[in-house]
């Protein structure tokens, strides 16, 4: 590629931005105060918060078609008033100066190449070259030739369309979201456990309970608005206390009455010693054990989720068959967990008798009301599922479960892990409302609401997001499509597995983003994407709490909606083309129908028209199809939930309200699930009914503690954290666009022991390359930061497209959850 | 061995093409497969000059260090010269009023807990220059537009 | 025993016969340089980093805590050690506080903060004898390396400089009133002065009542505190 042809990309997209921004003038110096009402009056409206799980409302104010102040709104339960630093400048995500306004596509000789250079392209030839590929593909590999790649920050009608499009259009089920990598392992506990996902309590909780236990999980930088309600509970309440429990000391620690620092992996250990001192100090609710709990042997070396030829993989006795159980007494439970004594929890996890001690207390004593939260401290674990499990255990023995201020709690990273990627349905095997692609019924249940041929939707479970790079790489997949994640920043592993399956050269890679991120950087072709407020959305989060916004502002240039992108791209296929003959012989009432006509205008998603929009705000994507998308896609995709556990209100409710809980059910939410003073879907005529298994009870599950997939050695003697940090949300598209987050926190570091570095001749500020079997990154050694590591451990956080640590990381997976271990793995450290 | 061979072409083709970033953004310059110097670690803006506002909303940034400043269970050095009593001594701002709101919007005798880790919202600048430039416009500006806009009309 | 006992009284009262004035003069020099050369090199022995962080309660809670500070590592690399801030500089001061911390080693023997637990415990107690000990001297080991008159104000930031014009160079404060915390965690500080002399927060009120309250309302603090 030349230079000049790299200009000229550049170039164009300048012209481009220049023709569609508003051109505003420079602001002349403010003569005197402007006092007109309707001149000074904002246009407020509320928006959830683009970040984290948290799931904070944002009060918006627009003006000439701008975004000009945000702040937290004062009327959510969730935050009241509140924001973080990110959200207080929401305002400026969308004004980063490289906003993608018009898609681009690798050409040379004015046609695609994979090896060309970035030319803008109408959306017609993007869509032209897109379908041309997806066809070739479907032609010659069938549905498993061709991957969706999507996120827990897709609205929910987003996300809907997406799983229609892959799993009813192209009849794939290689469809999944980066929550893959942040909350699959919490996923495969609730299932194993209660056999629904989801938390049952909320966070109600928080101004409830008299101790809190963080799990591996920071929350005064990942939850901050969350931390605020545990902080206010702290100090108001001196009776509460605090236990944080990590790999390495972090802002939480600010708060901790019992602050622990255990040896990776061996949260297994800690979790067992207290079941087991629950049981030894008789502190077992045996009332609730009889009525709502089944005991259960997991199955134990499970492998690590590697590629199957990996000899950990091959060694491992049930690398196959993770997930199986079989029934056990609770006396069976009670010797396995025996073993767990103080001494060996101390040996294997380096955590004072002491401490360990007081820590079982919080549990056992009757009186005192607990919350435990974890992130990805449990999810992102070889073990992650086990250690859902294993907490839910305690929480089980005790019976400290579903009533206010007892509250097992699995935090979200997302903003709509909950609402989409697990609600909707987007993982490679499930199906919406907590169903799955396995079971027949499922998917007859699914084929009939979607208004489908029987016997349609795909039953093979398709590639989850480790196995779609290795899949890429191997050639398996050679169609991608990637929306709203940035995922080769954000996937393990990268120079073994996320980078050459971009680039390799049978795949064609399209990546949809609102800016030029890496992942844009190794595609094909580039979508721009609206964002946040430039469209109408919904998103879920950690409490079961749904909410929606209005399209407030317009997105710039070109860029258009994920849903829209969706939709349109469905109108370019026709059943005949990627459905099977015998199918449509069977059902020709589904040929030469477009896939658009067959999944949207169905005479359900498209049942609302323009009337039902509100007044007041832009819809384009309705506007153009001359019905309300939106309305039409949540109210079919919510005939899922209603009546099994997972009711929604009406749509326009949504609107009006700060987000409900489902289910809700008679215009209720439901604050705490499985309780019959709360909870409407318990009928058993007892004070708790797990209704998610069939049986009614909850499960506790004997596992034990298993090594990591790798461990610092002589050669590579430290171990690796990556995590967040509190002013870069998530790959950092957004926040390092806005100066002040920027600038707050404008490079990763390696977080590492004064004594670590002493040892190796390094100093605060030093240069060193992290290097593990797999990459390398250079960075620099922060040794006095607000990470702490103890001796042996560092920590880098991955928000720095210049440093990307993922380079370094190990794709080992929960071999349940197939979720990966960010958390641990060998490195060693060189000055540069 | 053969096909490790083709695996090392293969990738090596793919680097190849990745040898010039083209889309700029937060990377401009370093391919994804290479590596390029880590910046120096910038010094902590300590001008102690007042930044600004983006709006009214926005949590003032902190103008100076605050290295090893402690907020914890024990003490929180920043009420040390921004609590209501401090100011006269530290002739620094004092915490807003909001600050001492619970949830309710009650006001209450102290500062209230939830607002008691100020790193949460407030934050110290460093030295760097952004990588990519960020155009939103504060409302003063946009309201110059719009009378501008309207006295072009006239 | 008796009789041996009586033979050394003897020796020790009698004139030595033997030995010659100047022997015994020299030989007393010589003696009391080695005993007094050995006193001094333990005393300075003790008087290092590395003796004080080889006990693991120093180790692990105070000098943890300080290698993250700018006593630790700095621009120009020079660290200020334990004794630094914690011993006297002076020999005889020096001597008072060595004949203090006899009572540190009954700690050490007893295990007084042998736990992180109790050390958190004391940590208030032993913080607050360190302030009272630096109030009392002016913060005079701030000052052997901080001097008033070396200051350049100007090198300073700005709210740095005026708190320094303020109340440093009129001497209304001493380093350690504004300072504490500088090099080690604080405690618990609910009910003590983050600024200014220790231990008299709750007081302050009523000092500031004295100046300007009536005799009602200083009464019905009273009441308020007791």
């Amino acid at each position: 590629m030349t230079d000049m042809t790299r200009r000229d990309v550049i170039k164009a997209q300048a012209v481009i931005a220049a023709a569609t921004a508003i051109g505003l003038p420079i602001p002349a110096e403010a003569q005197n105060l402007v006092t007109e009402a309707d001149l000074t009056q904002l246009n407020w409206n509320k928006a959830p918060c683009r970040f984290c799980g948290t799931g904070c409302s944002i009060m918006v104010a627009t003006k000439g078609g701008r975004v000009v102040a945000t702040h937290g709104d004062s009327k959510s339960e969730v935050n009241r008033g509140l924001n973080c630093v990110k959200g207080y400048f929401l305002s400026k995500i969308m004004y980063g100066e490289d906003r993608l306004t018009t898609p681009l596509l690798r050409k040379k000789d004015g046609q695609y190449h994979k090896d060309g250079t970035f030319e803008p392209v109408s959306w017609d030839e993007a869509f032209d070259i897109m379908a041309e590929k997806w066809k070739k593909t479907l032609a010659e590999k069938g549905p498993k030739g061709i991957g969706m790649f999507g996120s827990g920050q897709w609205t929910i009608y987003e996300g809907y369309a997406a799983v229609k499009l892959m799993k009813a259009g192209f009849l794939s089920n290689n469809i999944d979201p980066n929550a893959r990598h942040c909350m699959a392992s919490a996923v495969a506990g609730f299932m194993r456990t209660f056999g629904i996902d989801e938390p049952m309590g909320c966070y109600d909780d928080f101004e409830a309970a008299d101790a809190f236990v963080l799990w591996g999980s920071n929350m005064a930088e990942m939850h901050p608005i969350l931390w605020t309600r545990v902080t206010d509970r702290r100090f108001a309440h001196p009776h509460v206390k605090v236990a944080v429990l990590s790999t390495f000391t972090h802002r939480s620690f600010d708060l901790a009455d019992i602050p622990v620092i255990f040896k990776p992996q061996s949260d297994l250990a800690i979790l067992n010693y207290i079941a087991n001192y629950i049981i030894q100090n008789g502190a077992v609710n045996e009332a609730f054990l009889k009525e709502h709990v089944n005991f259960k042997r997991g199955a134990t070396d499970i492998g690590y989720g590697l590629r199957p030829e990996d000899p950990r993989e091959v060694n491992a006795a049930n690398a196959k068959d993770p997930t199986v159980s079989e029934p056990m007494s609770f006396e069976e439970f009670a010797a396995f967990v025996s073993e767990y004594t103080v001494e060996k929890a101390e040996e294997i996890s380096g955590v004072p008798a002491e401490q360990l001690e007081a820590l079982a207390k919080l549990y056992a004593d009757p009186n005192v009301k607990v919350m435990s939260l974890w992130t990805m401290g449990f999810n992102q674990h070889t073990r992650g599922v086990w250690a859902n499990n294993l907490v839910y255990n305690i929480h089980l023995l005790t019976g400290k479960i579903s009533t206010p201020g007892n509250s097992p709690f699995s935090l979200t990273g997302q903003p709509s892990a909950c609402g989409t990627a697990r609600e909707v349905g987007t993982f490679s095997h499930r199906l919406p409302a907590d169903m799955v692609v396995t079971n027949p019924d499922h998917r007859a249940h699914t084929e009939e609401l979607w208004k489908l041929p029987k016997g349609i939707l795909p039953d093979w479970l398709g590639s989850h997001a480790v196995k779609q790079n290795r899949d890429l790489k191997d050639g398996k997949i050679n169609c991608y499509w990637v929306q709203v994640t940035n995922n080769m920043q954000a996937g393990p592993n990268m120079m073994q597995e996320g980078l050459p399956g971009y680039r390799n050269p049978d795949n064609f890679i399209v990546v949809s983003d609102a800016y030029p991120t890496v992942t844009c950087e190794a595609a094909d072709l580039v979508l721009p994407s609206a964002m946040w407020v430039e469209k109408e959305g919904g998103y879920g989060n950690a409490e079961r709490r749904t909410q929606l916004w209005h399209q407030l502002v317009n997105a710039p240039g070109e860029a258009r909606s994920d849903l829209w992108q969706l939709v349109e791209f469905s109108k370019r296929f026709t059943t005949d083309e990627v459905w099977p003959a015998e199918m449509l012989a069977a059902n020709p009432e589904y040929k030469g129908k477009t896939l658009f006509e067959v999944l949207f205008a169905n005479g359900q998603v498209d049942r609302f028209g323009p009337a039902d929009l509100a007044e007041g705000f832009a819809n384009p994507e309705s506007e153009a199809l001359g019905f309300y998308l939106q309305k039409g896609l949540f109210e079919e995709y919510a005939s899922f939930g209603r009546g099994h556990g997972h009711d929604l209100a009406p749509f326009d409710t949504y609107h009006e309200v700060r987000g409900l809980r489902w289910p809700v059910v008679n215009g209720e939410e439901t604050r705490w699930r499985f309780n019959a003073e709360h909870d409407p879907y318990v009928k058993n005529g007892k004070p708790f009914h797990f209704y998610g298994n069939k049986d009614g009870r909850a499960n506790i599950f004997a596992l034990p503690y298993e090594p990591p997939a790798e461990s610092p050695d002589a050669e590579y003697p430290f171990w690796l954290s990556t995590g967040r940090v509190l002013e870069h949300w998530h790959s950092g598209s957004m926040t390092q666009r806005v100066p002040e987050l920027y600038q707050a926190v404008p490079d990763a570091l390696c977080y590492m022991h004064p004594d670590d570095a002493e040892a190796l001749n390094l100093r605060r500020g030093s240069e060193v390359r992290v290097i593990s079997r797999r990459g390398e990154i250079r960075v620099r050694v922060e040794t006095r930061g607000r990470n702490k590591p103890p001796k042996g451990l560092v920590f880098v956080p991955w928000f720095d497209a210049r440093r990307l640590i993922n380079k370094v990381t190990l794709d080992a997976t929960d071999p349940i959850s197939k979720q990966a271990d960010f958390k641990k793995c060998a490195i060693r450290i060189e000055a540069v | 061995m053969l096909k490790r061979f083709a695996f090392a072409v293969a990738l090596l083709a793919a680097t190849a093409a990745m040898a010039e970033n083209q889309l700029g953004g937060l990377r401009p310059d370093t391919p994804l497969a290479e590596e390029s110097e880590a910046p120096q670690i910038p010094a902590v803006v300590n001008s102690d000059v007042r930044q600004v506002r983006n709006y009214p909303d926005q949590p003032p940034i902190i103008p100076h260090k605050i290295d090893n400043y402690q907020i914890d269970l024990n003490v929180n050095k920043c009420l040390s010269c921004h609590s209501r009593t401090a100011v006269e001594a530290s002739q620094a701002p004092m915490i807003s009023v909001t600050h001492f709101m619970d949830r309710d919007g009650q006001t209450l005798g102290t500062v209230s807990p939830r607002r008691y880790f100020c790193t949460q919202c407030h934050v110290v600048q460093h030295d760097a220059e952004p990588p990519v430039a960020n155009g939103f416009l504060d409302v003063d500006s946009v309201l110059d537009h719009i009378i501008g806009a309207g006295e072009e009309g006239q | 025993m008796f009789r041996l006992l009586k033979r050394v009284w003897h020796i020790l009262v009698h004139p030595a016969a033997h030995l010659s004035l100047g022997f015994l003069t020299v030989g007393g020099f010589v003696m009391g340089v080695i005993f007094w050369g050995g006193f001094n090199t333990a005393l300075e022995v003790t008087n290092t980093e590395a003796f004080c962080t080889s006990c693991h309660e120093m180790r692990d809670n105070v000098y943890e805590e300080l290698k993250p500070t700018i006593h630790y590592t700095n621009r120009s690399g020079v660290r200020a050690t334990c004794p630094d801030c914690h011993v006297p500089h002076q020999w005889t001061h020096k001597i008072a506080r060595k004949m203090q911390a006899s009572k540190e080693v009954w700690g050490k023997i007893f295990g007084t903060i042998n736990t992180r637990e109790k050390f958190l415990d004391k940590r208030l107690e032993l913080a607050q004898h360190e302030w009272a000990r630096l109030e009392a001297n002016d913060s005079l080991e701030c000052r052997n390396c901080h001097s008033m008159e070396s200051m350049d104000i100007t090198r300073q930031s700005k709210r740095a400089a005026e708190a320094h014009e303020r109340f440093l160079f009129t001497g209304e404060k001493t380093c350690i009133n504004c300072h504490k915390g500088i090099a080690h965690q604080l405690p618990d500080m609910h009910g003590q002065a983050m600024f200014g002399p220790t231990s008299d927060a709750p007081e302050q009120m009523s000092e500031n009542v004295e100046a300007s309250g009536s005799a009602e309302v200083k009464a019905y603090l009273k009441t308020v505190t007791e």
